[in-house]
């Protein structure tokens, strides 16, 4: 009889997914490269694709958004191999050298700078649907209930991922509170003290610090990332290249010694 | 030939020996007719802006066709002094007519008053007293004519009509009737219309926007069935509705590839229709393609379900944000050879293939880069060539944890005037993390020099 009952709940489970889904049925996810870390997300496989995700930053960066935007590249740049990008921007001071330098194929990304924050999400939902586009990244001061959905409806269209990078414009007056609960993920980032190598001088490769506040199907948790292969040519082996360093206690920062395993 | 050396006794066709005793200083230059026509022509094209029907009388006239223009200047004789005032600024010799035929203002420009406004119907008048070779004849008739003691126009003019034909040949008469406004006269206007055009008139005028819509499409299919049978696609677009009362409205559009899918392109021009006042009616359609160029018919591949084309997704979607937002902002980052940070990319069509990994990696560059470094100060900076131990950004006083460099960049001192180039462009940049691990692109300006203070930028940031 229960285990009637427990098929009957999967069965049911499965047919709310797929209306979720879209009618797309399991939604693809991008692996981060270490288990802990992918079950986090939902079906512990990773980073979900075909939805869309909330990265922002804190302090300073709240106006230059130089660390989400360096995160979401990074977390993106598996999927930028697979199809061209798109990144909206309000104010172009994007420079595709540096994101070539952290390792994204910055040859697929084409930038457009939209005239303010409703145009950019209108060219982002246009873009999101649009065959042959994976990744869109738009810079926007907040999304809202409405155009978060508006976003992942088109989304699901044709199964790309976006990244709205929260940006506050150069003296706005940023009021406006996060919303955002569209989002299949949202994230806070900011950088983090690089630890060059034994023996090297100046900066080790960049780390970051982020944490996931929230996140559809899964649950939360604060790590430490580094890009080993940024600034230089070897590396990129396919393998994502955020590597995780540590995982951090719930938002607070990791203590220095045990869990510098990596360096 | 101007009014100097007519007055030194030089005259067209006469020998260079001769012209050489009559001035001894005289510098004799080779003719260069190709020359001429050149500048002819530009001339032809700077001329469009007083007219669009602008013709080239080779070897030294013009014509231009300015019924209907002349009320934007306010009238023919404002329009012919503006006219006046722009070519002697240019510094050319000239004399104007302005006649109801070709043939009277041609007469009136090299054999009436300078400047003469012949008055509507009232050409006949001002060319009776003009010489018989006014009249645009051929040297011999010409000569001919002023054999027979007829030295005027109007002496022409007075002769029966067909007695002066079999004389003079036919052409005569055909002349004085062009000049007199009797005959016509097909002038060649620079400007060749666009072969690529498609026209549809309506039975009844349309207004509504969706019939705009509508009839956008079917012009589109007109020409695109065209462009399609010869191979061709083209990258511009203009349509132009013609309302009842005779003004025409354009829309243009681009497209990043060239191609004829005539439902694309009506989609482009469909959210710019309601700007468009169509007033009491539109009557007839016309779509002008331009910047047409060969294209390969596309092959429908099996699997293009896996491997989107360009064509299906992107350049679409291309077109539609700059057709939206501007030309200038869509685009891909391209490399440029140059070690001066921000001319090291350079924005290219946003569709144009890039080289991988075109920058070196291994010379840092900061994700954002400001178009303007912006000044830090409360700089300090032990040691000359260290990097600094804090500075203040933004009203934020931050302490650095660690640092590289100085990456010495120096102005590219070969692309501009030597004396130009000054150690005081030269800029020594330093990466730099403070303790929050926030990572910056600083660089002092000049090289270090004791007793004057180092003046400190922050170009970027690297995220």
């Amino acid at each position: 009889m229960s285990g009637f009952r427990d098929g009957a709940l999967t069965a049911l489970k499965a047919k709310i997914a797929a209306l979720e889904a879209g009618g797309r049925g399991d939604s693809a996810a991008l692996s981060l490269g270490d288990p802990g870390l992918d079950a986090c997300f939902p079906h512990a496989a990773g980073l979900p694709l075909g939805q869309w995700h909330e990265i922002g930053g804190e302090g300073m960066e709240v106006e230059t958004a130089a660390a989400p935007a360096a995160f979401a590249a990074l977390l993106a740049a598996p999927l930028a191999a697979r199809g061209e990008a798109v990144w909206i921007l309000r104010r172009d001071d994007l420079f595709a050298p540096g994101l070539v330098g952290l390792g994204f194929p910055a040859e697929r990304l084409i930038q457009v700078c939209a005239r303010d924050e409703a145009d950019a999400l209108a060219v982002a939902e246009d873009a999101l649907a649009t065959i042959g586009v994976s990744a869109v990244f738009v810079e926007a001061e907040a999304v809202d209930l409405t155009a978060g959905r508006r976003l992942q409806l088109a989304c699901e269209k044709r199964g790309a991922t976006g990244f709205v990078i929260r940006r506050r414009p150069f003296g706005g007056a940023g009021t406006k509170a996060a919303t955002g609960s569209a989002a299949a993920t949202r994230w806070r980032v900011s950088g983090a003290a690089s630890q060059p190598g034994p023996g090297e001088f100046g900066l080790g490769p960049p780390r970051w610090t982020a944490t996931l506040e929230r996140c559809r199907g899964g649950r939360p948790g604060a790590w430490l990332f580094e890009a080993s292969a940024a600034y230089a040519y070897e590396g990129h082996d396919g393998t994502h290249p955020l590597r995780l360093v540590a995982e951090l206690g719930d938002r607070q920062l990791a203590p220095s010694t045990p869990l510098r395993r990596a360096g | 030939m101007d009014a100097v050396a007519h007055g030194l006794g030089l005259r067209v066709g006469q020998k260079a020996t001769d012209a050489m005793a009559l001035v001894p200083e005289l510098v004799p230059a080779e003719a260069e007719p190709e020359a001429d026509a050149q500048a002819l022509s530009a001339l032809v094209d700077w001329c469009v802006r007083f007219s669009p029907a602008v013709a080239a009388d080779p070897p030294d006239g013009l014509m231009l066709d300015i019924a209907g223009v002349s009320h934007l200047w306010g009238g023919e004789a404002e329009l012919m002094a503006d006219f006046r005032a722009r070519l002697a600024a240019n510094g050319l010799p000239f004399r104007l007519a302005l006649a109801d035929t070709p043939g009277a203002a041609w007469a009136l420009a090299h054999y009436g008053v300078d400047g003469v406004i012949a008055p509507l119907g009232g050409q006949g008048e001002l060319i009776a007293p003009l010489p018989p070779a006014a009249l645009r004849l051929e040297p011999e008739t010409a000569a001919q004519i002023a054999r027979l003691g007829l030295t005027r126009i109007g002496q022409l003019m007075e002769l029966p009509r067909a007695p002066l034909a079999k004389r003079f040949g036919a052409q005569t008469l055909e002349r004085l009737d062009q000049a007199l406004g009797r005959g016509r006269e097909a002038l060649t206007f620079r400007r060749p219309p666009s072969p690529w055009i498609a026209r549809l008139a309506f039975a009844e005028p349309i207004s509504t926007p969706d019939d705009m819509a509508r009839v956008s499409q079917d012009v589109a299919v007109r020409l695109c069935a065209r462009l399609e049978r010869e191979g061709k696609g083209a990258r511009r677009f203009e349509i132009a509705f013609h309302r009842l009362d005779g003004k025409a409205l354009t829309l243009a559009i681009g497209l990043s590839l060239a191609g004829r899918d005539p439902a694309r392109i009506a989609k482009l021009f469909q959210p710019r229709l309601e700007t468009l006042d169509p007033g009491f009616g539109i009557e007839v359609v016309t779509l002008v393609a331009d910047r047409v160029e060969t294209t390969t018919a596309r092959q429908v591949r099996l699997d293009s379900l896996a491997d989107a084309a360009v064509e299906d997704g992107l350049a679409p979607l291309v077109d539609r944000l700059i057709n939206r937002l501007g030309e200038g902002r869509v685009w891909k980052s391209g490399p440029r050879e140059s070690h001066v940070p921000e001319q090291s990319a350079v924005s290219g069509p946003p569709l144009k293939a890039v080289a991988p990994r075109a920058w070196d990696p291994e010379r840092p560059r900061p994700l954002r880069l400001f178009r303007r470094p912006e000044p830090v100060d409360s700089v300090m900076a032990p040691v000359p060539d260290d990097p600094p131990v804090q500075f203040r950004w933004r009203n934020r006083l931050i302490r650095v944890r660690r640092a590289e460099g100085p990456e010495r960049i120096a102005e590219e001192w070969w692309t501009g005037p030597i004396e130009a180039a000054a150690s005081s462009h030269v800029r020594d940049y330093y990466r730099v993390e403070d303790e929050a691990g926030t990572r910056f692109w600083l660089f002092r300006a000049g090289l270090y020099e004791t007793g004057v203070p180092a003046r400190w930028w922050l170009h970027g940031l690297f995220g």
